[in-house]
């Protein structure tokens, strides 16, 4: 690795004009399309008209034969290390590796995770510049310091002092230990009965019973909406043909829970309905599996569950009948085997320093490079005189992951996702965290729209607790989800404009982005990771000063925003492209299991903040957005109009919270005995949230992220103060199989039309 | 022998640039042996022309600056700088100079399912369609080779350009510059006849194909005399140098470049040089066919150069038309921009060859 690192600054200092080959390298730093993981986002950022990385000669590049450098945005992935030696090698001479963020150094928030790697166990690193993630600042000043280090000047780093810290009440500065309490032998129960006081819930019981005459099945109401069906194994294909044809038409979330002391694995379905009178009721279809691995599917039932099945399979080393994929689906080859399973630890955390530098947690250079194309695909491919083109991870198309393609000439006869390059393993991480640990690493799910993966993940233990939100609070959350689903929806159409071939919208949408992010990084201190909102409440107060920033930033989006549309979306070219491309009717959009704003598109009135409302969303005036023709154009307007929604709640949301008195943000039960936390937390976070425990059951709590539908179910054995297993269905995830779906029958090149309009984001889909 | 001698230097001084301005500098230096027929050398009209301008030096420094100005126009349209700290004086000026030397002194590398010889020659190769169109192409009154047919063969030359991107494709034997071959042999069909009939109009409009009397019937310029044509020409020339929205062979976010995917190094740099390259030919060609050439204002003072400098301004100005159409469009899908060449800019182009016939019949 050594003679790779020196080979390159070699060149650039020996043979004859050696200077100017220092020189040409130096101001032509091209970096290649790359995109590993979420620091990405950064690094458009940086590239965009706010902070114009171009201003150094760095000009990002489709492809790494014409280019010299390669940004690693964050986590590389076992299997993400495979493309980004390939790409390194492929790199012609001299080349150089920048590492941003975090993770690429030790590992950052996912340190310990069973997927990701060391990049400088792949390839030779110049440069490291921290960050979680990276601002746009740090990373210009990175691709500053690899320019000297070529002039010559071998180290520019800033050269830390030991500083020589002493705390004179060291006990109370320290935050209290919360050390992790683990039930031995927890006892694990998904239907514990629960939820009194909803009224229709014993009509609906008694309906489904009645349909399931004949069949074993215990039925429970867990919770408000929430109805769990226990049942035998061998009956579950049954029970779900009845009640998909009560109306329960898709799968919101398969899951399985490994529960080694009593042997068994539990297998549960989360279903539900898109009919008017279903529509907030989830059905848990749950059956106890003992001694076996060959679990009943019901993929051909609910179409919804494929791709969620597959996924399984590959974490639980399980296999689902009925279901047509017998590979490996999300991980690398070489990762540990069914890792999700118990019986697989991962390292437990020890702060500890050696010599001053703390230990660097443990993990093997991946042993095997390879991403095998599914088994019989290249045969097929040659028998029907089709030909394959494998799109991504490294193109300038693609996003983060891997797509098969089979073409019939310019026709897309088949689209085979290859997904799990940025399969950061958040659930597994999670069951080996605190409660309030979790909230950082839920929010890198998705850093475009942090504030709404956070609120889903802070919901569902509020669902446990049974905690209620200050009225304000409740406000400045629904404030802060809406700027951050504004943010999301920029970032889409930003990526849409740029997959059309037109940058000037990119950076146009990026303008406003910049402001979006600046408003984020006073409210909150991050741009985008804030962790800001918290069981119970919110971190702290946001005061009139800020306000009137959110304010002015609704009247100043739009304007901006019309240039946009004006250079855009009226622009000929473009209807010519996304109009009737891509068409999901509204039974395919539903039997795919679509979510969120492409459902609507496709005409379905589902939208979580209308239906089971929470925080302050059913006190504001809002409509909900739908359209009927369910193609690319259509997708992308209806989230321009959710857009102006957003914008008004959020308008509507300063004027509350401006008439209002200031109070408390943070509910009084959570605080308990340090209730001068309640306007900000800072000082006593940990004392209140170290050693929540949450009742015994599973919570599943649905919250609409900027994508759609997000579902975060968490299994509490009531004695852990960490969660038993943490589910975590994200919106990218669930339109995954729809975007496959568009997409075939297309031609090549509408592809784009068709991702662009899902905005698929797979860092969100991977988890 | 010295008759011979004497012949060819008297050839040479009978057709010199002329430059009133500079007239008593240049005579003190032909007097100098050696440099003064050097000198009359090189302001001999037909060399000049291949050397000076059009030739070689203007269009390496137009594809030195060229690259830049795109950057920098879309920048501006962007609301963004781009290039500039590379010569924070004068707006980074010469960041494509970083850029070429940087992929000159990079390794070339030719993967192993490469079609070897032909991967090495075609960015070479590609350069003499390139290049032969600027001998035909006046500059005000200063041209390298004066032929009748010289309209014909610059379009001739042109549309021999997309052979080389489909060898260059073809050898690098790679799926998405398969893909972008055909792409690029696909649009080549779809804007090839557009581009010949437009340029046929205005040849009927003007009787005749000789570059030099083009430009100098161009009194009234040829835009306003069969503005038709004009515009046929220009959605062609945008079709063929693929500029957006017609940037389809190369499609960076679908293809990563189309044909030339698998180039590094300086082969890289030769191919994305040559794009522009046509860029120059084809707003040349406009010039001549449309905007009168040389034709302009005569600076006397300064003689031959006068349609030389009103040629280049032009030129550049319908460069940088082509060049602002990128941060104006989204990309068409190739069977659009197929339909767009058959169907509107076809039936542009012969509506106004019908133009120039009632023009030449009637007037």
């Amino acid at each position: 690795m050594n003679d790779e690192k020196n080979r390159n600054i070699d060149i650039l200092r020996t043979g004859p004009f050696s200077w100017l080959k220092r020189w040409s390298a130096r101001w032509s730093l091209w970096p290649c399309h790359f995109v590993t993981s979420c620091c990405g986002v950064e690094l458009a950022h940086a590239s965009g008209c706010g902070y114009d990385m171009e201003r150094l000669g760095t000009l990002t590049m489709g492809i790494s034969r014409q280019t010299n450098t390669i940004i690693v945005e964050g986590t590389i992935t076992r299997k993400m290390a495979r493309a980004l030696r390939i790409v390194w090698e492929q790199m012609p001479d001299p080349k150089f590796v920048n590492v941003i963020g975090a993770c690429g150094q030790r590992g950052g928030i996912f340190w310990n995770s069973y997927h990701i790697t060391h990049p400088h166990t792949i390839v030779p690193v110049d440069f490291f510049v921290p960050g979680c993630p990276v601002t746009p600042e740090a990373l210009i000043r990175g691709v500053r310091a690899l320019q000297k280090k070529i002039e010559g000047e071998d180290r520019d780093t800033i050269r830390f002092k030991k500083a020589n810290l002493q705390f004179k009440e060291r006990k109370k500065n320290m935050p209290p230990t919360s050390p992790k309490l683990l039930a031995p032998t927890p006892l694990i129960r998904n239907d514990i009965p629960g939820g009194v006081g909803w009224e229709d819930g014993d009509e609906l019981v008694e309906m489904v019973r009645s349909r399931l005459k004949g069949l074993t099945a215990s039925i429970t109401v867990t919770d408000e909406r929430r109805i769990t069906i226990r049942t035998r194994e061998d009956e579950i294909k049954e029970i779900a043909k009845r009640l998909s044809e009560i109306g329960f038409d898709h799968v919101k979330s398969v899951n399985l829970v490994d529960v080694p002391h009593e042997k068994k694995l539990i297998l549960e379905y989360v279903i539900s309905g898109y009919s008017k009178s279903l529509m907030p009721i989830l059905i848990t279809l749950t059956a106890d599996i003992r001694g076996k691995y060959d679990l009943p599917g019901l993929s051909d039932i609910w179409q919804s569950a494929d791709y969620t099945e597959r996924e399984l399979q590959d974490l639980f080393g399980v296999r689902f009948e009925g279901n047509s994929w017998n590979e490996i689906f999300m991980l690398a080859p070489d990762t540990p085997q069914s890792p999700l399973r118990k019986s697989f630890r991962l390292e437990e955390e020890e702060y500890i320093l050696k010599d001053g530098v703390p230990l660097t947690p443990h993990i093997d250079p991946p042993s095997d490079l390879n991403a095998p194309l599914p088994s019989g695909v290249l045969e097929e491919v040659e028998e029907m005189g089709e030909y394959l083109v494998l799109v991504g991870p490294h193109h300038t198309g693609s996003g983060h992951m891997r797509w098969i393609m089979r073409l019939d000439g310019d026709i897309i006869t088949e689209i085979i996702p290859d997904p799990g390059y940025v399969h950061r393993s958040m659930e597994k991480i999670a069951e080996s965290r605190l409660y309030i640990q979790n909230i950082p690493l839920f929010e890198r799910l998705c850093i475009v729209d942090p504030v709404n993966m956070n609120l889903g993940y802070v919901r569902a233990i509020e669902r446990a607790l049974k905690v209620d939100v200050p009225e304000r609070a409740a406000y400045i959350r629904t404030m802060m989800a809406e700027l951050s689903r504004i943010g999301c929806f920029i970032y889409d159409a930003g990526i849409f404009s740029l997959f059309m071939g037109h940058s000037t919208g990119f950076m146009y949408l990026w303008a406003i982005r910049e402001m979006l992010l600046e408003t984020f990084l006073r409210i909150t201190g991050s741009r985008c990771s804030p962790s800001f909102i918290l069981p119970g409440g919110v971190r702290r107060d946001v005061g009139d000063d800020l306000l009137d920033l959110i304010g002015n930033l609704t009247t100043a989006i739009l304007p901006r925003f019309k240039k946009f549309e004006d250079i855009f979306v009226r622009n000929p070219v473009l209807l010519a492209r996304v109009k009737g491309v891509g068409v999901l009717s509204r039974d395919e959009a539903v039997r795919y299991g679509i979510v969120g704003p492409f459902l609507r598109a496709s005409g379905v009135e589902y939208d979580i903040r209308k239906i089971e409302p929470y925080d302050a969303y059913d006190s504001l005036g809002w409509e909900m957005i739908t359209a009927d023709d369910g193609d690319s154009l259509v997708r992308f307007l209806v989230r321009l109009e959710e857009m102006r929604e957003s914008l008004g709640i959020v308008s509507q949301c300063v004027d509350v919270l401006k008439g209002m008195r200031k109070g408390d943000v943070i509910s009084e039960e959570i605080l308990g005995d340090y209730q001068e936390g309640s306007r900000d937390i800072r000082g006593s976070l940990y004392r209140v949230y170290g050693n929540l425990v949450l009742p015994r059951g599973e919570w599943t709590v649905l919250t609409e992220a900027a994508r759609g539908t997000l579902l975060f179910s968490i299994m509490s054995d009531g004695e852990s103060n960490v969660p038993y297993r943490v589910r975590v269905i994200t919106p990218s995830w669930m339109n995954l199989r729809g975007l496959i779906e568009a997409a075939r029958g297309e031609r090549m090149a509408d592809f784009w039309a068709i991702y662009g309009s899902f905005g698929y984001f797979p860092p969100e889909a991977d988890r | 022998m010295t008759g011979t001698v004497e012949a060819l230097i008297n050839l040479m001084m009978a057709d010199q640039v002329a430059i009133p301005l500079l007239d008593p500098i240049l005579n003190i230096l032909y007097g100098i042996p050696l440099l003064g027929h050097l000198l009359a050398l090189i302001l001999w009209k037909p060399l000049f022309a291949a050397l000076i301008c059009p030739g070689f030096a203007t269009l390496g420094g137009l594809l030195m600056l060229l690259p830049w100005i795109e950057r920098k126009l879309v920048a501006r349209i962007q609301w963004r700088i781009g290039p500039h700290e590379i010569l924070p004086q004068m707006g980074g000026v010469i960041q494509l100079l970083a850029d070429s030397l940087r992929f000159l002194f990079q390794e070339v590398i030719v993967h192993r399912d490469a079609k070897q010889p032909y991967f090495l020659q075609f960015p070479v190769l590609s350069f003499i369609p390139a290049l032969l169109p600027l001998l035909f192409i006046p500059a005000g009154t200063i041209i390298a080779i004066e032929s009748p047919y010289g309209a014909q063969i610059v379009l001739a030359m042109v549309t021999l350009f997309p052979l080389f991107i489909l060898g260059l494709g073809w050898a690098s034997n790679s799926r998405f510059a398969y893909i972008g071959t055909v792409r690029e042999a696909f649009v080549y069909f779809g804007y090839e006849i557009a581009l010949i009939v437009s340029a046929f109009a205005m040849i009927v409009l003007y009787g005749t194909s000789d570059p030099l009397a083009i430009s100098g019937m161009q009194q009234v310029p040829g835009i306003i005399l069969n503005p038709v044509a004009a515009l046929a020409f220009f959605i062609a020339s945008a079709m063929a140098t693929s500029r957006l929205p017609f940037e389809i062979p190369e499609a960076d976010q679908e293809l990563a470049g189309g044909p030339h995917v698998e180039y590094s190094g300086i082969l890289f740099g030769l191919i994305y040089v040559i794009s522009y390259e046509k860029v120059y030919i084809l707003s040349g060609l406009m010039t001549l066919l449309f905007l009168g050439g040389g034709s302009g204002p005569e600076i006397r003072v300064l003689g031959d150069l006068s349609g030389l400098i009103w040629f280049i301004l032009k030129t550049l100005l319908v460069m940088i038309a082509l060049i602002a159409l990128r941060a104006i469009y989204p990309r068409y899908r190739l069977d659009q921009a197929l339909r767009i060449g058959w169907n509107p800019v076809f039936t542009l182009s012969t509506i106004a060859v019908g133009v120039s016939l009632m023009e030449v019949l009637l007037l």
